[in-house]
């Protein structure tokens, strides 16, 4: 690593650190989206739309973006593939929860449970990934995340 | 309801935790848009068998409503896209936390001014409160993330 000051470098972490943050208020919005819809159409319906529309903007991605020699999924072990299963519970769960709670207080909920679901998965070495041990630091994380929690439930 | 209503917000993090574990294999394998299509692929045929067997007849259809309501997935796709990018130029950490801080910015201001027909939430001392927690928060979830890339 050079200790040199590369302005034009520092210029371009800085405009990914802004579509990054772009990409997170992104996510806010596509909850903020559900919700109403979901009382108009029904919930299945509105995770429908995301699913629908999603899988072919990803479709058009793949097609023409993806390298061309990538492996089959059926070369890989069936358990791999399932991811796509837990989305819709995701999305659902959105869906229901905005109307009810707010925003603000689902996505703190869903940070809460990623946050502590990443703790069990590093630390059993669970799905293939390498094994951890427990980390003080995200421990930590994790408590002031459930206080965040109150304090926005209480209002 | 509340409290019913927080425990599925925590589930759906759990979901989605597992989801990015499985998914980060995946995409190492046959790529990050194949693996982006598949999640999304699967994630309409699941909706579509449920949506068959489950669903309660409705007053309105998607067909119904204005075309901005249908555009939620124009905000989770280029998310994927941009993670890809950044990722490499900023690292983990960085990223981590901004993804986090767009989300609450933004889930915090759509509350307070009741964006996109949502039942507005006012700011209150509370939720300022809460912003501190999670800056709190974000910190540890920046320093934890940080040796990792170190030694990987």
């Amino acid at each position: 690593m050079l200790f040199r000051f590369d302005l034009k470098e520092a210029i371009m972490q800085l405009i990914f650190l802004f579509l990054v943050i772009a990409g997170g208020m992104g996510l806010s919005v596509e909850a903020g989206l559900l919700g109403p819809l979901g009382q108009q159409v029904g919930d299945l319906w509105a995770t429908f739309s995301i699913f629908g529309v999603g899988a072919a903007l990803t479709f058009l991605l793949m097609l023409f973006f993806s390298p061309r020699n990538s492996p089959s999924f059926f070369a890989q072990p069936g358990w791999q593939l399932l991811g796509g299963i837990l989305g819709p519970g995701y999305v659902v769960i959105l869906t229901l929860a905005t109307p009810v709670i707010g925003i603000a207080m689902t996505m703190i909920g869903i940070l809460a449970g990623q946050v502590f679901k990443s703790l069990v998965i590093d630390h059993f070495g669970l799905l293939g990934t390498p094994h951890r041990r427990i980390d003080g630091k995200r421990i930590i994380a994790l408590v002031f995340i459930v206080i965040a929690l109150a304090l926005v439930a209480r209002g | 309801m509340t409290i019913f209503m927080i425990c599925l917000a925590v589930l759906g993090g759990a979901l989605l935790s597992i989801q990015a574990a499985i998914n980060g294999q995946l995409g190492a394998k046959v790529g990050v848009f194949r693996c982006a299509f598949l999640t999304f692929a699967l994630g309409a045929v699941v909706t579509a068998l449920l949506i068959f067997f489950f669903e309660p007849p409705q007053a309105h259809s998607l067909m119904d409503v204005p075309k901005w309501q249908l555009l939620g997935a124009l905000c989770g796709v280029p998310y994927i896209v941009i993670m890809v990018l950044a990722v490499q130029r900023i690292g983990t950490a960085a990223a981590t936390v901004a993804v986090i801080f767009g989300q609450l910015a933004m889930s915090m201001l759509i509350d307070n001014f009741g964006w996109l027909g949502n039942t507005a939430i006012a700011f209150s001392p509370g939720r300022l409160a809460a912003v501190v927690c999670l800056a709190i928060a974000l910190f540890f979830i920046y320093s934890s993330n940080k040796p990792k890339k170190a030694s990987a």
